[in-house]
């Protein structure tokens, strides 16, 4: 092999490896996007609208969505009709949202009256700002939605809206 | 093995750094996406520099000041006209971009050569999300030195050091 064969068979090669790492660092950042169940997820207990301090483990056995939200984030409140429809088309198969406000609770109980809310909300400040870090939340932004299955294991993490068609994508196979 | 450290060992795939952040790649850290600095000048006044990361903007209508100790006097903020953004849920409010310089009338004490500056803000980001409010402090000399913030933390975050 001369030299230009070499130099050529190391680009073809180094290129090669580049595009593959590329590939599989999407691959790796999209598997990240689900940490690691934290312990005692379904320990964690947020106070309700009414104040009584409620853990996610109330809807241990169903498929939960955990939406991290709060009446000052736009962003928050343009999903939340999806996720009313979702919730009244996929309850009875076992579906359960879960509103995490990091808001004032009572913000939170006339906004939840006015839209119609049919899921449970739970209200806090640090302590759901500390959930939401332990679910992989490290920006502290909002939205942010968990998807947990019927075991209680995280099964994804989404920063940011999440959109209708792909949501009941994810958890359709996790209400078989 | 993983699959990433067979390819490392095959060429370059070990000098393409895997994702950095899991839940959010391109997003930046709200201190880093909202900065601030402050200096007091001689004429009592504050002024604050606001600097806004592109894609990112924060809420006129969200600053608050508020200036320790108590007998320091602080006037009302002027805050210049914002790009009024016509919004889906609150209707028109007024955003800041880019840089953005606030006077606040202040007045130091007598005797005191310092004051502590807070700063509350709460902005977004262009890509559909939005930061808890931030909750910065900063001290003013009388020196007139521009002052960072202590820090960045978020609102949420101080109720802990209360």
């Amino acid at each position: 092999m001369n030299r230009l064969q070499q130099l050529f068979a190391f680009t073809a090669v180094a290129l090669l490896a580049l595009a593959a790492g590329l590939y599989f660092r999407t691959g790796e950042v999209e598997s990240a996007t689900a940490p690691p169940t934290p312990p005692g997820l379904m320990d964690a207990a947020l106070a309700d609208l009414k104040g009584v301090k409620t853990p996610l483990g109330t809807w241990k056995g169903k498929v939960l969505v955990i939406n991290f939200w709060a009446t000052w984030c736009a962003p928050c409140r343009k999903e939340i009709p999806a996720f009313i429809r979702m919730q009244q088309k996929l309850g009875p198969r076992g579906l359960q949202f879960v509103g995490v406000a990091i808001d004032e609770k009572d913000k939170v109980a006339l906004y939840a009256r006015e839209m119609g809310i049919n899921y449970p909300i739970l209200v806090g400040e640090l302590d759901a700002v500390e959930l939401s870090r332990s679910l992989g939340n490290q920006l502290g932004a909002l939205p942010f939605t968990v998807i947990v299955d019927r075991a209680g294991k995280v099964v994804k993490t989404e920063l940011g809206g999440v959109d209708e068609a792909r949501l009941t994508q994810l958890i359709q196979p996790l209400l078989q | 093995m993983t699959r990433r450290q067979w390819l490392c060992l095959a060429g370059l795939a070990c000098l393409v750094p895997a994702g950095a952040q899991a839940a959010a790649p391109d997003l930046l850290e709200p201190g880093k996406a909202f900065r601030i600095s402050a200096r007091l000048l001689p004429e009592s006044h504050i002024l604050v520099r606001l600097l806004v990361a592109d894609g990112y903007y924060l809420y006129r209508d969200k600053l608050r000041f508020s200036i320790e100790p108590a007998s320091a006097q602080l006037g009302a903020p002027q805050l210049p006209a914002g790009t009024v953004k016509d919004d889906e849920f609150f209707g028109k409010v007024e955003t800041y971009r880019g840089e953005i310089t606030i006077r606040i009338p202040a007045r130091l004490p007598p005797g005191a050569d310092k004051l502590n500056l807070r700063v509350v803000s709460q902005g977004c980001a262009d890509a559909g999300i939005c930061y808890t409010p931030q909750d910065q402090r900063l001290v003013l000399n009388a020196m007139g030195d521009e002052a960072l913030p202590a820090p960045p933390r978020s609102l949420l975050d101080s109720l802990e050091g209360r």
